[in-house]
């Protein structure tokens, strides 16, 4: 807790005060120190993803097999292979190879799938943005979801809402997801015919026109709320799926965070000057506490940009984590790069944000 | 589907007769159909099918529940089942091979064709009447750059045909009549033709779409130029592939209705295709589970059809390398397997192989010698007569990793072997490391599960899979030899077999090849793997011809 003043209005007026408020008076000092800050970590985003590319590049190539043989097919000529392999430039030593890839990346060209010959950037947008749409619903399911059970379980601490609470959280994070999918895909499409079983749009209906490559932004932006409503009844089933571990996480965390709160002298002087319970909770010790959650769900949302091939595998969600596994499976290298270094991207930056945002939700963490 | 085969279905699916007489029934009536067909490849005068007048039923879009994606539509790029599968709604071909099993080679674009002698030149006539979706007339021109194009961008898809062809040796001599000389003299070369499928794209949209010399290579890749019974409606990769009916298709419609249109609904989980089978949301659901057959048969409006192909199971054994370089080591193996258990682990559904090469390509011997049945005898006598008689040592299986059923075999090979003191290792692998562990016999695979599938030509499965010069040359080789098998006797065999044009010679070095072969087991040709279907009832014209997939324009939804 901060330094209380000794008396007064100024004593009433500092310990009420949740810690997290921001001051507009710190504006300019924290906006320089946070353009420092910002720029420091942007600068070390090229070193981080050098030393990915690199152990990709490696890894991809140290690996058993030949994707050369693979793309080529069963029946192809010894002089199908070696051209298929001097087209992709396997035949050069692989520093050549390496610093080839990477000055084509320079100029924004991500290569080419030796497997199908498509180029690697438009289908790594492609596939993102279905994946990205994925984590924005399934976040907002989990918070919807984990915020409410986090302050019941906190609120009726080792009472049976706590205890129903917890039980939820943690079965969430105990039971494998696919099994969860599958069981949904039964109760939900199979039996009750409520929800479509997989897929991502009504196959018999009239296909969305593609401007982000999020259909509930597309179809809203269209005003086609009719596709919208058919986008979403697809999307339930995988957010319900993908929600689970945001779920489990910020209940668990904010319900401790908020316990430990609870004892806090700014709590006790909130109440004794008698504020109402409300209040104390949803202002002074949900926003207090919401630190470590916010922490928490930046990490969770990076790996979930990252794809989740196992739902995607069954719920036939076109996200970037089947892309990669695929590309992986068949050895199909600048696939394997590309999706890599982009999802590597991804969480960089979506570190960075959270760095920000919870250092602006506690300024005490400064931006050292 | 043929109506004793319907019937088949029919009674099998109200409990008329058991699974066990289902099957035994089904390839009794598959074999029946086999004989005549297979070999009548020979060239002649044939007529393109004719269009039928429609009832008045309304034209539906089918969903079609597919285990795999579109990579891509580029008619010269490469082929897969369902790369395949769209490419002949999208375009037409000189042949078909949609007639039924085991693959009668019917006339498309071709009305009559014919070859002279020893069959190295090849003269086909082709309809006047196609035309392509942009309303342009489709032209020998245009079948000559298709091929063209193939052989020029020397990718997957023009594998097999550069064995035969050259790109300056095919030429268009009138709008209707396309010339090919071949390299090497080849009688069934219509057969070949017919099973490459190569699509006929539009030379002049082709070159349209041409950037920096590609001949429309990146835009063919999700955008079509054929003359097919379907064009693109919506094709967004990854998440919507549907085509649309073209109502006034010059070939017109085989059925009683026709579709309105396709989804290809790709679903890579065969949970999930069955559920979006029973849940309604797809029409047909392809390679479906055995164990899901019972639930799907037992659904109301619902059947499973369970085909054979030419997908074989077999277990390759490293004829240069350790144990299995050892003939009487090999035989004491295939004596050891439990076919019984096997099947029992397959619920049934699976056909045993007795030959190298399955059911279904001209040539098959049913009565080839030796059989490799489970026989602990002979597999003891086998053992005793290897230097490996006492045991004591470790060999490697290789299988896919999850692929269940494979690792099902391994569990009973190693249950088996256990009684011998030898120890079986399971080794699951990722398929590219299985491709790349079969480049040589050092460092490759002792025992591997593999699965081969070739065109319905006995020389391409004998050659591929047991001529040393697949493997034993300075790239190495094919996951399809990885028993690298070398008899010098097979080699020669199999060289007068790429240059015969003497059927009956043919026909004799095929036989002789599958008896040499088995003697010397090199691998244990297993089963031949279902295509298993789930399909609503609603759904009708379907006609099953030896692949995974279905044939859209002879399908209506009623």
């Amino acid at each position: 807790m901060e330094t209380l003043p000794n008396s007064g209005e100024g004593f009433l007026k500092a310990t009420l005060r949740p810690v997290s408020v921001f001051r507009f008076d710190q504006l300019s000092i924290i906006h320089n120190a946070m353009l420092r800050y910002i720029g420091r970590r942007l600068l070390l985003i090229p070193v981080v993803l050098i030393g990915l590319s690199i152990l990709t590049f490696v890894i991809s190539r140290v690996v058993p097999g030949d994707p050369v043989k693979l793309a080529a097919g069963t029946q192809a000529r010894p002089e199908q292979i070696e051209r298929l392999r001097a087209d992709f430039g396997l035949d050069r030593p692989l520093v050549e190879q390496y610093l080839m890839y990477m000055g084509g990346l320079l100029q924004g060209n991500w290569g080419y799938s030796i497997s199908n010959r498509r180029e690697v950037g438009p289908d790594l947008v492609r596939y993102f943005m279905a994946t990205l749409e994925l984590t924005i619903v399934s976040t907002l399911l989990g918070m919807a979801i984990g915020i409410p059970l986090a302050i019941i379980s906190a609120r009726w601490r080792d009472r049976l809402p706590d205890h129903l609470a917890r039980f939820f959280s943690i079965g969430t994070a105990s039971v494998p997801v696919f099994w969860i999918a599958i069981i949904l895909q039964i109760i939900l499409a199979q039996n009750l015919r409520l929800l479509p079983v997989s897929g991502r749009f009504d196959a018999r209906a009239e296909f969305p026109e593609i401007i982000t490559g999020m259909l509930l932004f597309d179809t809203l932006l269209r005003g086609n709320f009719e596709g919208f409503g058919i986008a979403l009844r697809y999307i339930i089933i995988p957010a319900m799926c993908q929600s689970l571990l945001v779920i489990s996480v910020v209940t668990r965390q904010l319900r401790g965070d908020m316990l430990d709160m609870m004892s806090k002298d700014f709590v006790r002087v909130a109440r004794a000057n008698g504020i109402p319970e409300r209040m104390i909770w949803l202002r002074y010790l949900m926003k207090n506490a919401l630190i470590a959650t916010v922490s928490m769900l930046g990490f969770i949302i990076g790996f979930q940009l990252g794809g989740a091939p196992l739902i995607e595998y069954v719920l036939d969600w076109p996200g970037i984590g089947q892309y990669a596994l695929k590309a992986a499976l068949l050895l199909d290298f600048q696939p394997i790069m590309g999706s890599t270094l982009f999802i590597g991207c991804v969480v960089v930056g979506v570190n960075l944000v959270t760095d920000l945002l919870y250092r602006s939700i506690d300024p005490r963490i400064g931006f050292r | 589907m043929s109506t004793p085969t319907q019937k088949l279905v029919e009674a099998f699916r109200t409990g008329q007769i058991s699974r066990r007489q289902f099957m035994t029934m089904l390839a009794a009536l598959g074999a029946t159909a086999a004989a005549a067909p297979v070999m009548a490849h020979a060239p002649g005068i044939r007529t393109a099918p004719q269009a039928r007048p429609l009832k008045q039923i309304e034209p539906k879009v089918l969903v079609y529940g597919a285990s795999q994606d579109i990579a891509t539509i580029d008619p010269s790029d490469r082929v897969d089942y369902s790369i395949s599968a769209i490419m002949r709604q999208l375009y037409d071909r000189l042949f078909r091979f949609e007639g039924g099993w085991p693959q009668p080679v019917e006339p498309n674009l071709c009305t009559e064709w014919s070859t002279n002698e020893n069959g190295s030149v090849w003269t086909f006539k082709i309809t006047d009447q196609a035309k392509f979706h942009d309303g342009s007339p489709l032209t020998a021109s245009d079948v000559v750059y298709s091929y063209q194009r193939t052989l020029r961008f020397q990718r997957q898809r023009s594998s097999l045909l550069s064995g035969y062809l050259d790109v300056d040796g095919i030429s268009a001599p009138d709008a209707t009549t396309v010339v090919m000389n071949l390299k090497t003299p080849y009688p069934a070369f219509d057969r070949l033709l017919a099973f490459l499928e190569q699509p006929i794209v539009s030379e002049a949209i082709a070159k349209a779409n041409e950037v920096d010399g590609d001949e429309g290579a990146a835009w063919l890749v999700d955008h079509e130029a054929g003359s097919g019974p379907f064009t693109i409606k919506n094709w967004q990769i990854g998440t919507v592939y549907e085509l649309e009916a073209v109502p006034d298709y010059w070939q017109g419609w085989p059925g009683e209705g026709r579709l309105a249109g396709v989804v290809w609904q790709k679903s890579e989980d065969a949970g999930t295709r069955k559920q979006g089978l029973l849940a309604g949301n797809f029409d047909i659901s392809d390679t479906v589970s055995v164990t899901d057959v019972e639930e799907i048969n037992n659904t109301e409006g619902l059947q499973a059809l369970v085909n054979f192909g030419l997908l074989g199971g077999y277990l390759k054994y490293n004829t240069q390398e350790g144990p299995t370089a050892d003939v009487n080591f090999r035989k004491f193996l295939n004596y050891s397997f439990n076919r019984q258990a096997f099947s029992d682990s397959q619920l049934g559904f699976i056909k045993d192989m007795v030959s190298p090469i399955p059911e279904g390509v001209p040539g098959y011997n049913p009565d080839n010698q030796p059989q490799y049945t489970y026989n602990p005898e002979l597999a003891k006598a086998a053992l005793d007569a290897s230097p490996y008689a006492a045991g004591g040592f470790s060999i490697d299986f290789v299988y896919v990793a999850g692929l269940d059923f494979e690792e099902a075999g391994g569990l009973i090979l190693l249950d088996e072997l256990r009684k011998y003191n030898i120890t079986l290792n399971l080794v699951p692998k990722n398929w590219p490391d299985i491709v790349g562990a079969c480049t040589a016999p050092v460092g490759g695979p002792p025992i591997a599960f593999i699965f081969d599938q070739f065109p319905p030509l006995a020389d391409t499965w004998l050659i591929e899979k047991y001529s040393s010069k697949s493997w034993d040359r300075p790239t190495g080789g094919s996951f399809q030899a990885c028993s690298f098998y070398k008899n010098e006797q097979v080699d020669a065999l199999l060289d007068e077999l790429k240059v015969t044009v003497d059927a009956d010679r043919a026909t004799a070095i095929v036989t002789e090849v599958q008896a040499l072969v088995a003697a010397d087991a090199p691998d244990l040709p297993l089963y031949v793997a279902p295509n298993v279907l789930g399909i609503a009832d609603r759904v009708k014209g379907f006609n099953y011809f030896g692949d995974i997939s279905v044939d859209f324009w002879r399908l209506w939804i009623e």
